[in-house]
């Protein structure tokens, strides 16, 4: 965990409210797939944007983000090739596949897909992946030769614009009979997240899940962004998660 | 390199610097980043005598220049944080045990639990997140001299800092309330109750519809506040408001603060803390003040 003046190396619009930002953190670090970086947008925005890394080679990282409010929007207009900006990372768990899960599947919709290629650059070759990608439409997608690293990858459009007409989650489910993963990866939004949690009740396969919330300090301290878990108890996004076994916490 | 040093209620501190309440937990999660023990002191997240749950998310929210936010006291119970947490802080810098109660026997109970063991116990009577206590006994002057002098009966070797609430009709009558109910020492301000909305939904942004906002953008009314009950009081004031960098820190020192607290700016950066410690000791160098406790109080009005 490290606070840094990183430097943008490229900051880029890569599908319909998508953008793409790279910096160099220095000097090498190392991230887990599925942690994340808060990223200072300056101005008036006191709040630090929680984005989850996408890609991360030696000192150049990766983040994607949606365009969504004032801060977004100013992460996109104000910080060019060149500019510096404050930057706290990694943070959260990330994901881990275990040595005897060799069959990976990772579901993902919207900005979820993101944090999910981390996983695909970190497992490819090492692991059978495939990959369920969910998009809202054609202009939406992105990344796709970085999804193509999988051993099979799936895109699905909620209009059919490109590839399955439906969400990663029923794409993925369709396929479950004919090649059941050890694993499952997933993040996207909540309602997504639920559909895959009652799919997957009792399949006896492992879920884990990505979570997202409005967080203050990303580190643990403030106790902002907490979920709830099953036994009761509260976990903190930014530091328990945000990687979360799907059976521990309510969605 | 000028003496940070101040003393406050007779205890000493490196510095003036000092986490706030809510913003730094027990200080474990900053000390991964650095550490801590450069700090004058930290503010514990607020003690309650049962763990609390908190309220439900979202939690926080930002508008220009300001964040808000309702966490509700969430927090594992002071005797946790007696078992686990209290001789690791100890060993790192003095320690500001903030602590919360819905009657006032909570507040004199937790008080006997502190007692000798903290470095000074803050009386948080200004949550504005809480549905009952918290800025309940904030308000009202009356108030605030019964859950103050219960309190103190509590703590015989503790120092008591009381934080007010800038919610309220009159600073220095709240300031005189405490100081007459057997306070050491005034903390402020808490954060002020807002809301923001999200206009697409037509809903507020924070679950609890209401939060407290805090950040750069209340420090005017903090100063003026921190002014205000400076010079109602003869004892100590910790001063905080939108506190960002070392030039913030000053003004509150000049308008009568010993020490102050520094809150939201760890959200921004968290190497907020030691950014103003160091800028602290570089401003008094350029200004040839030797120590930085020559700066409390050294306000010229116009």
């Amino acid at each position: 965990m490290r606070e840094i003046t990183a430097t943008v190396l490229e900051n880029k619009k890569i599908a319909e409210n998508i953008w793409s930002l790279t910096f160099s953190a220095g000097d090498d670090i190392r991230i887990r797939c599925g942690q994340f970086a808060m990223l200072g947008v300056g101005g008036q925005q006191l709040l630090r944007r929680p984005i989850a890394v996408c890609k991360a080679e030696g000192e150049r990282v990766t983040v994607c983000y949606q365009l969504k409010g004032e801060g977004t929007r100013r992460l996109a207009k104000e910080y060019k090739a060149g500019e510096t900006i404050s930057v706290l990372l990694p943070l959260g768990n990330g994901f881990y596949v275990k040595d005897e899960e060799q069959r990976v599947a990772v579901v993902g919709g919207g900005v979820g897909i993101f944090p999910l290629i981390s996983v695909i650059r970190e497992y490819a070759g090492k692991k059978h992946i495939s990959a369920y990608m969910g998009f809202r439409n054609k202009r939406a997608l992105c990344m796709e030769y970085e999804m193509q690293r999988s051993d099979k990858l799936v895109i699905a459009t909620d209009d059919g614009s490109v590839g399955y007409h439906g969400t990663a989650v029923q794409a993925f489910m369709e396929d479950l009979e004919g090649e059941r993963p050890d694993v499952v990866l997933a993040c996207g939004p909540t309602p997504m997240l639920r559909a895959l949690k009652n799919a997957m009740t009792g399949k006896g396969i492992p879920v884990y899940v990505s979570l997202e919330e409005r967080m203050g300090c990303g580190i643990g301290a403030c106790l902002v962004c907490v979920c709830d878990r099953t036994d009761g108890k509260h976990a903190r996004v930014c530091k328990d998660g945000p990687v979360f076994e799907i059976g521990e916490v309510i969605l | 390199m000028a003496d940070l040093s101040v003393s406050l209620c007779g205890v000493k501190l490196r510095n003036p610097v000092i986490p706030a309440s809510g913003t730094f937990g027990f200080g474990r999660e900053f000390d991964e980043i650095y550490d801590i023990s450069v700090l004058g002191g930290v503010a514990t997240k607020g003690l309650t005598l049962d763990a609390r749950m908190g309220n439900p998310v979202p939690r926080i929210a930002e508008s220009r220049g300001v964040i808000l936010n309702a966490v509700g006291l969430q927090n594992p119970g002071v005797e946790e944080f007696l078992k686990n947490d209290l001789l690791w802080l100890r060993g790192k810098t003095r320690v500001l045990a903030n602590v919360a109660g819905r009657t006032v026997e909570d507040y004199a109970l937790i008080c006997a639990k502190l007692d000798g063991l903290v470095d000074f116990v803050e009386l948080n009577i200004s949550c504005p997140n809480v549905k009952s206590g918290g800025m309940a006994f904030g308000i009202r002057p009356e108030t605030i001299r019964e859950v103050t002098a219960a309190a103190k009966a509590s703590l015989k070797k503790t120092p008591l800092i009381v934080k007010l609430s800038p919610n309220v009709e009159s600073i220095p009558a709240n300031a005189r309330a405490a100081r007459e109910g057997g306070a050491d020492c005034i903390s402020l301000v808490n954060t002020f109750t807002g809301m923001a909305i999200d206009i697409e939904k037509r809903k507020p942004i924070i679950a609890n519809n209401t939060g407290g906002v805090s950040g750069a953008g209340i420090k005017p009314i903090a100063v003026r506040m921190v002014y205000e009950a400076a010079h109602a009081v003869d004892i100590p004031v910790i001063g905080m408001g939108g506190i960002a960098c070392a030039e913030d820190a000053v003004e509150f020192l000049l308008a009568g603060a010993t020490a102050v607290q520094v809150g939201t700016a760890n959200f921004t950066d968290t190497l907020a803390c030691p950014h103003i410690i160091e800028g602290l000791n570089a401003w008094c160098d350029n200004h040839g003040v030797k120590s930085v406790s020559e700066l409390t109080g050294a306000l010229k009005l116009n």
